[in-house]
């Protein structure tokens, strides 16, 4: 036993400082290697640097790729690096004052709601060189629309092969149009109540502010009727593709997609609602200037409507048009034939109402 | 080697003295070995817990109790408690009912058996949550499979999903496992022997299970409902998913106030309101059940 350790420890030893020089060789040899290209893009980084963008991930994310960062980076050499995160997420780097994205793609509310907490950076118009911001209607302060998507009146073609509910007062009419009907829940974003008041009679350039009370009215009508208040998008397309439902507000892309796969359905653009994604600057954002750099990217007709033939979002710009087909713009919400018989969710009366609502809602769905 | 040499008072001293040092090091050695799990307790749950509690007192003025103030106004939010507490409750027992005799069988059936009851066991428990609720959902669809196989001896098209059934279905398939895994680490330390005796002494099979097996294996029963029912307290996707309206649960109403209402304030009150009456009703159940059992389980 003792020789062995004996002759064994040396030669461990040996080995030992051997691999350690070795080791040491090797390292050297990679940190020359390695810092080398570090430094050159190091280099090129100060000159152009990156921006720092929040998305929902998904299908979303990769048309964003495609349409935008790809293009920005080629004429900008600023790199995008995509952050997919919740927005729970962005709250806490807001309150932890510890901001680590620059842009934030964000649903109006959403953006509307860091508005009020000041927690946006104001836009300054005067940067914006590739973009007219006098082609995009919704331009605020601190945020502007960046697409549209719209909950829209989705039905069965087979139900209804001869005629279908053309508004939502006929959604509510069970006797002429029967069959199991879905609503969205407050948990997927919005109860549709703006719909309610449209089924009552509230003409669609009076809505605002909702008058709460008579919508939940005209809700009790349809409850009885009503399979699922769908939880989210996932849930509304399930239940759309395996018949649980005959009819029902969802989201275009939603309802698209399925059709895009044969599915027996159709959507009636009538009285749809649209909401605004919007693009901000977050307070505190590492990279500012390569923050409105992008901005003035994004917003430009050309990768408007990129963005619009690969996920179906309607632009924001009017100029996105002109690179948009008819077959296309039939799709999209902000086609000028949409614009028309459509409204725009008011996000901000959303967010001064919505733990009104919150309560409403909870006692609605316990049958109160 | 010295001390051996020292005069013997003094030797006696040290020797004393070195045992308190090598005392003292060994109660210091327990405090460094329990350190890390201190220190990962205290920052990973006591900091975000006063935390919570912390959010919930405070309004736009500094302290405020308006986020409890508004759960009184809205009694509502209480009907919400009561109906996740429902739901907890009879998916605990209904856990229980089949989760009791599965442990039963893989403790005491061949190994073969044993293996495949295990891999249905653990491959429910490894697949992701979402996955199984979206299975769930195509099974109970009103062509699903469950519904043709009804239409078909005859009981006609049932209503499976978007109700409490769909909840109560998905929740029990869902906590089944952690169930079965307390019962069976319990029953298996059951001396079988026991049971001999009980035989040899007289008693039938069903009364020396009654007497000897079912008290020894109250401390699986006891555990594993406490960790199914805390487990089910918090659920909110499979509810979202299969449930109807009436099926609102407290962790439905937190999600939302977190990702979408963003007003974490509310959402930390419904948060330590959930943990006190969940609390509450710990202490009750000890007082009338008692978790004596509980601890002295050899899990």
């Amino acid at each position: 036993m003792k020789t062995r350790l004996e002759h064994r420890r040396p030669r461990a030893h040996r080995l030992s400082r051997r691999t350690l020089l070795q080791g040491v060789g090797i390292g050297a040899g990679l940190a020359a290697a390695g810092t080398l290209p570090a430094l050159v893009s190091r280099a090129r980084a100060k000159t152009a640097g990156k921006v720092i963008v929040r998305t929902g991930g998904g299908a979303y994310e990769d048309a964003l790729r495609k349409a935008i960062f790809e293009p920005f980076t080629a004429a900008t050499g600023i790199e995008v690096q995509p952050f997919a995160t919740n927005v729970a997420k962005i709250a806490a780097m807001v309150e932890a004052h510890d901001v680590q994205i620059d842009v934030a793609d964000l649903g109006e509310f959403t953006t509307v709601t860091f508005e009020k907490r000041g927690a946006l950076e104001k836009i300054d118009r005067a940067k914006f060189k590739r973009t007219n911001l006098a082609d995009i209607d919704s331009v605020t302060d601190y945020y502007i629309g960046e697409n549209t998507y719209a909950t829209v009146m989705g039905y069965n073609t087979t139900a209804f092969a001869s005629k279908h509910p053309r508004n939502w007062a006929e959604f509510w009419d069970v006797k002429r149009f029967p069959g199991g009907r879905m609503l969205e829940d407050m948990s997927a974003e919005f109860p549709n109540l703006e719909f309610a008041l449209l089924a009552d009679g509230v003409p669609m350039d009076k809505l605002y502010p909702l008058d709460v009370d008579r919508a939940f009215k005209k809700l009790r009508e349809i409850r009885p009727h009503i399979t699922k208040w769908w939880t989210s998008g996932a849930v509304s397309a399930q239940m759309l593709a395996s018949k649980d439902v005959v009819l029902g507000s969802v989201w275009n892309g939603r309802i698209l997609a399925l059709m895009d796969h044969k599915a027996p359905l159709a959507i009636e653009w009538n009285e749809c609602s649209r909401q605004l994604q919007t693009l901000c600057i977050l307070k505190g954002a590492p990279n500012l200037e390569n923050a409105l750099a992008y901005l003035d990217f994004a917003l430009q007709p050309k990768p408007q409507a990129e963005v619009a033939k690969l996920v179906g979002y309607g632009p924001t710009n009017k100029k996105a048009f002109q690179f948009i087909d008819a077959k296309l713009a039939a799709r999209l919400p902000t086609s000028p034939q949409h614009l028309k018989i459509g409204f725009t969710t008011n996000a901000r009366w959303w967010v001064d109402h919505r733990a009104e609502v919150n309560s409403k809602w909870q006692a609605f769905l316990l049958g109160e | 080697m010295q001390p051996a040499l020292a005069p013997i008072p003094a030797a006696e001293e040290r020797l004393s003295a070195a045992l308190a040092a090598r005392r003292g090091t060994r109660s210091s050695r327990t405090i460094l070995l329990i350190l890390p799990a201190l220190l990962f307790l205290g920052l990973f749950f006591a900091y975000p817990m006063i935390d919570i509690v912390m959010r919930s007192l405070s309004g736009a003025g500094g302290f405020s109790l308006a986020h409890y103030g508004r759960l009184v106004a809205h009694p509502i939010y209480f009907r919400v408690f009561q109906i996740t507490f429902e739901i907890a409750l009879t998916v605990t027992i209904v856990t229980l009912l089949f989760g009791y005799p599965l442990a039963y069988v893989l403790v005491h059936c061949g190994r073969l058996a044993a293996g495949a009851i295990w891999a249905c066991i653990l491959l429910s428990l490894f697949t992701n949550i979402l996955v199984r609720t979206y299975a769930w959902m195509i099974l109970l669809a009103p062509d699903g499979v469950i519904n043709q196989l009804l239409g078909a001896v005859g009981l006609g098209h049932q209503k499976l999903l978007f109700n409490r059934f769909a909840v109560l279905v998905g929740m029990t398939y869902a906590l089944l496992p952690y169930m079965v895994l307390t019962l069976y680490s319990v029953m298996r330390g059951i001396d079988g022997t026991l049971l001999q005796a009980a035989r040899n002494l007289g008693a039938g099979g069903g009364r020396a299970f009654w007497h000897v097996f079912l008290p020894l294996s109250l401390p699986g029963v006891v555990g594993g409902s406490l960790l199914v029912f805390i487990l089910a307290v918090g659920y909110f996707i499979t509810p979202r998913l299969l449930g109807g309206a009436g099926d609102q649960m407290i962790a439905m109403v937190i999600e939302e106030q977190v990702e979408l209402g963003m007003d974490w304030g509310f959402a930390s009150a419904l948060a330590i309101l959930l943990l006190l009456l969940t609390l509450a009703g710990f202490l009750l159940y000890s007082r009338f059940v008692g978790l004596k059992s509980l601890f002295e389980s050899k899990l």
